[in-house]
């Protein structure tokens, strides 16, 4: 016989374990509120309108970047790297969060997720997007950036694959195609919906091609949670994986501060930190505009901002680490180049990146400023731009402070630099503004699987309550 | 395709009619619900997934390309870096791992399309809008020898609306 999850007595309006989302009565209020935030508003279309003026700035700039080349983007010897490739680590990092949240924390069966992941997700999507520019931006010639790829040519060149920006190539391809299928998969249930209940025929045809002819039976259900389970198997490593190979890209050289065996694991709690805090400075105007504060709960934000606290607390510690590894090697110029990255030449730049990202967090651990809405969006603005900070310090202070002292040089960024960065903030809000008043900004399939189901016999003896036992694979959410 | 199409707004009233029906040996049954719900996989007694051999397949042959890929690069055009090997296994694994999640997750993909039968073209005979809106379906394939019968057993457990489709 079936075994039945039987609903919790309501309790006010105080989430539990039982009933995460006391203020959502049933299903339809569900399809009804979130496909509400679908109907576009005049302070959307100005938000939209200044992410695509950002954008044609971004555009201006790196044509005029072209025809000039890379000279007019503030590139000097010994400072090759500079505002590109922060950016790239900045925006390949801020991708990390929605992958934890959707896959990891979906195997860790972590409540908070269910009303979060699918805006995190897109921030994925979009924000690997934005970072795939950056390497060909930095291109001489951007429209060759495919010879990357190994494929066989006229030329018998392949590239060399012991090199950490071929690894590079595969692992940012690889994140970019699996979130967004992660991403595309986790929407057709809730694109079906959008399919029954649209009116505008026109729309009702483009969201009827998209749902590709899912009609929610069994069949599909049993499928599609057991991919869903391993495709948040696979990602999970993968994110793991993409930063790791990103660190590579500076810790296989033998530049001070760059060559160290702990940049895998900083690079990857950076990046989620750093994800996290994006996460909040998308999700609170959300949650706030859209009016969807029963969803997003105070209760969830309150976990988020412990897993904000708990991995500032593991950059903090890398940070640590890597002085006290300078101090304790014994080796001059790697010493000599930590005294200058806080004390030096880019002090500023240091301590905007230590008080942003280790000591501002540590608010966190107030219980009363883990749930002030306006305090963590606040943190939040403050983790971005610490965390693009702490891309600055690890490219730019290396380069520009390496082994032999003549070498020794500056960097300074032109407005073409500041144009393109200006351009990828505006790629990837005109993408999420899109997004969120076309698509679902939550999972309604997800949001209805926690919600306790509408019984006959609410408290129907005959079925055993071991709602513990579920299996893993059968169910999208958690209880 | 002939049958009775019964749409439910209770989760346990679907369960005990698909109980029922099982016991009167109605064995072609598909329900319809806006979310997953484990409750109607143990009602159905409903197998695996099988989406589980195109994760394992593609992964093996993600794995296997991604090794193969440096390798035979490496071998075409040998260039000696660092002292190592040719053919260096420890930085290829990073591609073997890269190419066995893309590989794998796409195949998984692939599976679940091809075992869910989708993309699909028109929605089957039955099919609700409310469906995916708040209430269950229960579609029992039967001919009009016995579909009175399969819509007497849906109206008997509390289903809002019992039809008989073709």
């Amino acid at each position: 016989m079936a075994t039945m999850i039987q609903p919790d007595e309501r309790r006010g309006n105080v989430p539990s374990a039982g009933n995460r989302l006391p203020g959502i009565k049933d299903y339809q209020q569900v399809d009804r509120e979130i496909i509400g935030t679908l109907k576009p508003t005049l302070g959307w279309f100005a938000l939209l309108g200044g992410a695509i003026l950002a954008l044609l700035i971004g555009a201006l700039s790196w044509t005029y970047q072209i025809h000039e080349g890379l000279g007019a983007a503030g590139y000097h010897p010994p400072v090759m790297w500079g505002v590109y490739i922060i950016s790239f680590v900045f925006w390949v990092g801020i991708g990390h969060a929605g992958t934890l949240i959707s896959a990891i924390l979906y195997l860790f069966r972590a409540g908070f997720r269910t009303t979060i992941y699918r805006a995190s997700e897109a921030m994925t999507v979009f924000a690997v997007m934005t970072a795939g520019l950056f390497p060909i931006l930095h291109l001489g010639r951007p429209w060759k950036f495919f010879w990357l790829i190994p494929y066989p040519n006229w030329r018998l060149i392949w590239p060399n694959p012991k090199s950490p920006l071929v690894w590079d190539v595969f692992a940012i391809l690889t994140y970019l195609t699996v979130s967004a299928t992660f991403f595309y998969i986790g929407l057709i249930p809730d694109i079906a919906v959008l399919r029954d209940q649209e009116t505008n025929p026109v729309r009702k045809r483009i969201f009827a091609t998209l749902a590709l002819g899912w009609r929610n039976s069994d069949t599909e259900w049993r499928h599609f949670t057991r991919a869903y389970l391993f495709l948040a198997a696979f990602a999970t490593p993968l994110v793991l994986s993409v930063h790791s190979v990103v660190s590579f890209d500076f810790a296989m050289s033998l530049v001070p501060g760059w060559h160290a065996t702990i940049f895998p694991p900083y690079f990857v709690a950076g990046a989620i930190f750093s994800g996290i805090g994006m996460v909040f400075t998308i999700i609170i105007p959300i949650r706030k505009f859209m009016k969807l504060e029963h969803y997003v709960t105070i209760n969830d934000l309150d976990a988020a901002a412990k897993l904000c606290l708990f991995t500032s607390c593991v950059v903090g510690l890398a940070y640590l680490t890597e002085f006290q590894v300078a101090w304790m090697s014994g080796n001059r110029v790697e010493q000599e180049y930590f005294w200058n990255r806080v004390f030096g030449q880019w002090w500023w730049a240091a301590w905007i990146m230590l008080i942003c990202n280790m000591v501002m967090p540590i608010s966190l651990f107030s219980q009363k400023l883990r749930r002030n809405v306006g305090w963590l969006f606040f943190l939040s603005i403050f983790i971005n731009i610490g965390m693009w900070f702490e891309r600055f310090v690890i490219v730019i202070p290396s380069l520009s402070h390496e082994f032999e002292p003549w070498q020794w040089g500056g960097y300074r960024p032109t407005w073409v630099d500041f144009g393109i960065l200006l351009g990828s903030f505006g790629w990837f809000f005109m993408w999420f503004l899109l997004f969120i008043r076309q698509l679902p900004v939550m999972a309604i399939a997800e949001i209805k699987e926690i919600l306790p189901a509408k019984m006959k016999h609410p408290h129907d003896v005959t079925h055993d309550l071991d709602a513990l036992t579920i299996d893993p694979g059968q169910t999208m959410g958690d209880d | 395709m002939q049958g009775v199409i019964g749409a439910f707004t209770e989760l346990d009233s679907t369960v005990h009619a698909i109980e029922e029906l099982r016991k009167q040996n109605f064995n072609d049954i598909a329900v319809f619900s806006p979310t997953p719900r484990h409750e109607l996989d143990e009602a159905l007694a409903a197998k695996t997934s099988a989406v589980r051999r195109f994760t394992l397949v593609g992964g093996l042959m993600g794995v296997t390309f991604g090794y193969w890929i440096p390798i035979w690069i490496s071998d075409y055009w040998p260039i000696v870096v660092g002292g190592k090997p040719i053919a260096s296994w420890v930085p290829y694994t990073i591609i073997g791992f890269e190419l066995m999640v893309l590989i794998g997750s796409l195949s998984t993909v692939f599976g679940m399309f091809a075992l869910a039968r989708l993309p699909r073209l028109t929605l089957t005979v039955g099919y609700d809008a409310r469906f995916s809106h708040g209430h269950f379906g229960v579609w029992v394939n039967a001919g009009p020898d016995r579909a009175p019968q399969a819509a007497e057993l849906l109206r008997k457990h509390g289903a809002e609306e019992v039809r008989n489709e073709r």
